[in-house]
């Protein structure tokens, strides 16, 4: 349609044309035809360009009918247009582009075709133009053979225009070319250089690109609409003919051809050829023209950016972590995203689609995942009838269950009912299973293969000289005296204590006593357990024995000067205790074991290991016995959380393990002092005692023919191929899936997925928790990325490079992610081929608009980031264990924080409503957002920090911190103050910790400038920014952009020559270093010749990336 | 002679028996994935068997060595080298925790040892059938031999 509009004002210049002023009035009709797809059609309209588009903007609804599938293709309509002024003779390839594409459109089941009525007239008015313009080529530019060869294939034109059915012949002519039709890319070449000089080069291109074409023919759905087949065998039948001379139209309409895949990318090749054409003079409009569009473009579908284009104008998710609405739009009985993400809505429906999305393609599942007040999952008791499961499939009854034959296939006999006059189930609004995607069941005894357990907490705590010294015990003690109140599960909970130093203390609780009575083991080779009960007691029976015995903990180890920890042995102590029951196990790990078996030796401290093959092994328990302990405890149905606080190395690789295995959690507090830290601790560990806890579980996740779940990422352990034994779950964790195809092709529509947990409640009901979503099988890729979720994908790319790093080089597990990233914009690319000479446009799908943002937090969190001196070994385990359980939206927060200006708000007296509104203005995470007169609050869901300007108004620092303002902030502690300002202040943080409470957010204070602790508390993680050997995010994004441009096979070599030298940075290797960067600058580059190499060296990357980047541009 | 034939027997016998141990632990494993079989239970099987099949099979090779059967000796040696590969990266044990994700890989180890124990059996047997159709033509001294048993 849009062509329509840019021809006429070419078209009235010239004589011929004048005839097809006309058109317009057809097009009206059409227009009315576009308001299908209205939003897009508004988007369509960039007039702004040029006033001759207005008619485009007619046209714009059909193309936006088409794009309603196709996302990205508004930003081609107008470029094509533009050609269309430039050049006639393009304009009737476009024209011909158009129309086939409406039917090629409409691959996805889900939308409905475009009434086919509607497309007659659409092409009508497309067919006319292109002949008027073929006409125009021929007769304006006499300077272009091609057009005139071809004018013996074409219709003549007067009969062309009025013959609307006949569209696809004018199409034909131009489609001699079959050749050029699939693959993009090449044509587009073969447009640049030829159009303007010489026509037989673009013919070998042409040529190449024609065995794609039959490829994405047999890829396109076959529910293509018919209108493609004509249109086939149109090009078969004139394959042949294209003389060499006609090859260049032939490259045109080969772009062209694609349509049957979708709008969009015609609209992008359309684009190419336009400017191709335009080679001559227009280049600059166009040129202005294309710029514009990509201005406008960005945010909204596909967006592009100029390599070193405003780093402003790249995407960032201020708003946070979006759940896809499309999906639950799609099917509004699907259960809550909060419990089940996928990382795209809709699943290829063969492998060799599959296949093409590069990113995993799976599901995140926080099956506990806390609903919001007064949103319930519903309870379901079906009594004595059992729970309603599928025979066959062992599917539990669910909305998207089809009643057949009166339901008597599988159904009990009273679960029938009478179905009203729409065919609804009279009992519908009764059963929440039918009406709801998730649901818990009441389970009946075959569920179970052993009375449900009661909650029970066993703890086992380091009472060893440094845990004595760091004040834990005391803390520890007091959170859960002051939490036995709210252990859930009373009156059954069971509780039960024990202490280790070189020896193993056990506490006998018995209720008939009044002090509890404590028994000492010494024995570490041949541990036994001195009373077979009473160590473990009810809490209720024998609570005011529990609190005498936490009372006393304290005072009774304070004078201990042992050094030693046999933890080892406490743990298979414990183990013995606990294996009749099962329940909970807190570790509080202070000292690194140093007695009996499980005994742990310093490593990390050789620095060659670092770099080097072996580096992962740190990253693992050295030690089986710490796997072995760890499937014990899982078969016995025990969870372990630990908490380490070591000031020294504690080998969390190897204490991790225990957590990893058992569903638990690890939580690290490096250098813990309980006048720092306490808080800290208090809260989380009342978070782990009093939050709702899934006992005995297991989960498995079903799915329909034809998938399968192939592999499983989290804290659990595997009990058979997809059985996930979980002994005490939360709603704080989340698992992550991947799954594959196993069939080639998908014969049906929609895939239904069912997660079930089924557990035992706190209160001692055996459940099961069902959740159930339908996902659309779809036939088109640009589908699958219009669908996809970038918080389920991150957090799925995310523990796979976790993974990773333990079985490979850090360095490798960011390359393999970066790849990945590259390799799924590559196909987004492929799909939307943009031209290559003026291809400084990135392009992404709108769903994945911070993929690459992420993908560069990632690299730079904790357990990815840098080499040996970035982050303590200890450190990077625990954060790695921590992120391999984190649900979706927490994992979106740590991987890119909020920031957030405070000092405004301060001083502004403002009501509490002002409170959302400062949440919500998120800066974006660059050096250049902190302003040194303002006071900000950096947020990452784990800690706060609050960074003072340097030349922040001292009234608004003596009003926070009192008298000591400018004192050390390391030494100075945040406390409400009686001035307003500081209520202020403590009120919003702790509206921030209200809004995430599974973790605590301590708030650390720095001051510009002060180093090194605001390096490491707020400048290493402000990830935009370019630190250490990584990238900033314009940077990164003109990487990967340059590597999707690259052949894939040259990806690898550029990332080494740009890697070897910046990850060779670590602090034993700068001679090796200074070696790479003049092996590099000498061969190549003469933009960074260095005079002091030494002191380049600190900003060596930075030189490279430029002489990369010049290097290129001088090529 | 007899004692080649003897020695052969000996040969087909313990090569029987690494045969079944290791058909014996490959449908552990597809028993597991079929969830027939729990890790922990798998795990447990399966280690108690392997390092005896270790030893035997190193006794094995190192019969052939002493023997000075050359042609046999090295086909068994790369496995020999491979198993002590595994036992000295300590990765010879099945590891409960990680089963599944090893499942494909142990399997197919599995299946490999199969084919090899089972193509030596098949050589083997030809040489006990060689050697028992030797005896009756070699010497009369070894036919004296046989005599001697048939007798008592």
């Amino acid at each position: 349609m849009g062509t329509e509009n840019p021809g006429h004002p070419n078209f009235t210049t010239r004589p011929a044309t004048a005839p097809f002023a006309a058109p317009p009035q057809n097009m009206m009709p059409f227009s009315s035809s576009g308001p299908m797809v209205g939003q897009e059609a508004s988007g369509f309209r960039p007039p702004p360009h040029v006033t001759q588009q207005t008619p485009f903007s007619s046209s714009g609804p059909v193309v936006g009918a088409a794009a309603s599938n196709f996302g990205p293709t508004p930003p081609v309509a107008p470029q094509t247009n533009v050609p269309f002024s430039s050049t006639g003779s393009a304009v009737g390839a476009q024209a011909s582009h158009f129309r086939p594409t409406p039917p090629g459109r409409f691959h996805d089941p889900s939308v409905p075709p475009p009434p086919t009525s509607s497309v007659p007239p659409s092409v009508g008015p497309l067919s006319r133009f292109p002949t008027p313009q073929y006409l125009s080529a021929a007769q304006a530019p006499p300077t272009r053979g091609p057009p005139v060869g071809q004018m013996p294939y074409q219709p003549p034109p007067g009969q062309a225009p009025f013959q609307r059915p006949q569209q696809q012949i004018p199409s034909v002519p131009m489609g001699p070319p079959p050749q050029s039709f699939n693959s993009v890319p090449p044509s587009v070449n073969a447009l640049q250089s030829p159009s303007d000089s010489s026509f037989p080069a673009s013919l070998p291109n042409s040529q190449t690109s024609f065995p794609g074409f039959p490829r994405k023919q047999s890829s396109a759905d076959s529910q293509a609409p018919p209108a493609q087949s004509p249109f086939l065998t149109h090009q078969g039948n004139y394959a042949a003919a294209p003389p060499a001379v006609s090859s260049p139209f032939a490259a045109h309409q080969g772009g062209y051809a694609p349509p049957p895949q979708g709008a969009a990318p015609l609209g992008m090749q359309s684009r190419d050829h336009m400017q191709h054409h335009g080679s001559g003079p227009p280049v600059g409009a166009v040129q202005a023209l294309t710029d514009d569009f990509s201005s406008l473009s960005i945010g909204s579908v596909p967006g592009s950016i100029e390599p070193g284009l405003d780093p402003k104008a790249l995407p960032r998710p201020l708003a946070g972590d979006v759940e896809p609405k499309a999906l639950a739009q799609m099917y509004p009985m699907n259960c809550n995203p909060r419990f089940l993400r996928f990382t795209t809505g809709a699943i290829p429906s063969s492998q060799s689609l599959s296949s093409r999305w590069h990113l995993p393609l799976g599901a995140v599942v926080c099956p506990l995942a806390e609903p919001p007040d007064g949103e319930e999952v519903p309870i379901v008791n079906f009594g004595s009838a059992g729970i309603i499961r599928c025979r066959r499939c062992r599917t539990y009854v669910n909305p998207y269950v089809t009643f057949t034959d009166a339901g008597r296939k599988w159904l009990p006999g009273d679960y029938f009912a009478h179905l009203d006059a729409t065919g609804r189930r009279i009992d519908l609004d009764q059963r929440p299973e039918l009406t709801w995607g998730s649901v818990e069941f009441v389970a009946p005894t075959e569920y179970m293969v052993r009375p449900p357990m009661p909650p029970l907490y066993f703890f086992l705590i380091d009472v060893s000289l440094s845990a004595v010294r760091s004040g834990m015990i005391e803390v520890v003690a007091q959170t859960i005296r002051s939490c036995l109140d709210e252990l859930p599960g009373f009156p059954r909970t069971q509780i039960g204590f024990a202490t280790f130093d070189s020896t193993i203390h056990f506490y006998n609780l018995k209720s008939s006593l009044t002090q509890p009575q404590m028994m000492v083991v010494s024995d570490l080779d041949d541990v036994f357990v001195p009373l077979p009960d009473d160590l473990l007691v009810n809490l209720s029976e024998s609570r005011s024995v529990v609190e005498t015995f936490l009372d006393s903990l304290p005072s009774m180890f304070q004078d201990n000067v042992n050094v030693e920890s046999a933890f080892g042995p406490a743990l298979k102590a414990s183990l013995m205790l606990m294996s009749n029951l099962g329940g909970k196990l807190l570790i509080f790990q202070n000292t690194l074991p140093s007695l009996g078996v499980g005994r742990l030796k310093l490593r990390g401290d050789d620095l060659r290991v670092y770099g080097s093959d072996k580096e992962h092994s740190l990253r693992l328990p050295e030690d089986p016995f710490y796997k072995q302990m760890a499937a014990e405890f899982t078969k016995f149905q025990i969870g372990v959380d630990v908490y380490a606080f070591s000031d020294k190395y504690t080998d969390i690789a190897a204490l991790g393990t225990l957590a990893k295995y058992t569903g638990g959690q690890v939580y690290y507090y490096p250098n813990f002092l309980s006048t720092i830290h306490g808080d800290k601790l208090r809260h989380e560990l009342a978070r782990d005692l009093t939050r709702e806890t899934a006992w005995e579980a297991v989960m498995r996740i079903r799915c329909g023919k034809g998938v399968r779940f192939t592999s499983y990422h989290g804290n659990f352990m595997l009990r058979s191929t997809d059985l996930l034994a979980l002994p005490a779950v939360d709603c704080d964790k989340a698992f992550a899936m991947q799954l594959s195809l196993e069939e080639t092709l998908l014969t049906i529509q929609t895939v239904y997925f069912q997660v079930a947990l089924l557990y035992t409640a706190s209160c001692g009901e055996r459940r099961i928790r069902v959740h159930t979503a339908a996902v659309p099988v779809v036939t088109d890729l640009a589908e699958m990325y219009r669908q996809a979720d970038t918080g389920a994908i991150v957090t799925l790319l995310s523990r796979l490079a976790i993974e990773k790093t333990l079985s490979h080089k850090l360095e490798d597990a960011r390359n393999s992610l970066q790849l990945r990233i590259v390799k799924a914009l590559k196909e987004f690319r492929n799909l939307y081929a943009v031209q290559h000479r003026l291809g400084g446009k990135m392009i992404y799908s709108e769903s994945l608009k911070f993929l690459p943002l992420y993908g560069l937090a990632l690299c730079k969190s904790a357990p990815l980031r840098g080499g040996y001196a970035d982050m303590s070994l200890d450190e990077r385990c625990a954060a790695g264990h921590t992120m391999m359980t984190l649900p979706v939206k927490k994992l979106l927060k740590l991987l890119y924080p909020s920031l957030i200006r405070l000092d405004e708000y301060l001083l502004n007296a403002s009501s509490e409503a002002d409170d959302v509104k400062i949440i919500e203005n998120r800066l974006p995470l660059l050096a250049e957002s902190l302003d040194f007169r303002g006071l900000y609050l950096f947020d990452d869901g784990f800690r706060h920090v609050l960074w003072f300007g340097r030349v922040l108004p001292p009234d608004i620092a003596k009003n926070l911190l009192g008298p000591d303002f400018a004192a050390e902030l390391s030494k100075v502690t945040l406390c409400e103050r009686d001035n307003q300002m500081s209520k202020k202040l403590m009120r919003i943080l702790k509206k921030f910790r209200e809004s995430d409470p599974s973790h605590y957010q301590l708030c650390y204070l720095v001051r510009q400038g002060e180093q090194p602790r605001e390096g490491h508390l707020i400048l290493a993680n402000l990830v935009e920014e370019q630190m250490g050997g990584s990238n900033g995010y314009v940077d990164w994004i003109i990487q990967v952009h340059r590597q999707v441009q690259q052949n894939p096979t040259f990806i690898k070599q550029t990332r080494c020559l740009i890697c070897r030298v910046v990850e060779h940075y670590l602090p034993g290797k700068k001679e090796e270093v200074i070696e790479h960067y003049f092996e590099f600058s000498h061969g190549s580059t003469p933009c960074c010749r260095v005079e002091d190499v030494e002191e380049r060296v600190a900003t060596m990357h930075r030189f490279l990336d430029d002489s990369v980047r010049h290097h290129r541009r001088t090529e | 002679m007899a004692w080649e034939l003897i020695y052969w027997l000996i040969c087909f016998c313990v090569d029987l028996a690494l045969f079944a141990s290791s058909l014996y632990q490959y449908v552990m494993l597809t028993d597991l994935e079929a969830d027939y079989l729990n890790p922990y239970e798998l795990s447990n099987r399966i280690n108690q068997l392997v390092v005896p099949e270790f030893i035997v099979h190193i006794v094995f090779c190192s019969f052939f060595l002493l023997a000075q059967r050359w042609f046999m000796f090295l086909i068994t040696v790369p496995l020999t080298c491979y198993i002590a590969m595994l036992f000295v990266k300590q990765q010879h044990l099945i590891d409960v925790t990680e089963v599944f994700r090893v499942l494909n890989t142990e399997k197919k180890c599995r299946l490999v040892k199969l084919g090899f124990y089972f193509s030596l059996l098949a050589v083997i047997i030809i040489r006990i059938a060689i050697s028992g159709i030797l005896i009756p033509t070699a010497g009369s001294e070894e036919l004296d031999i046989r005599a001697s048993f048939l007798e008592f």
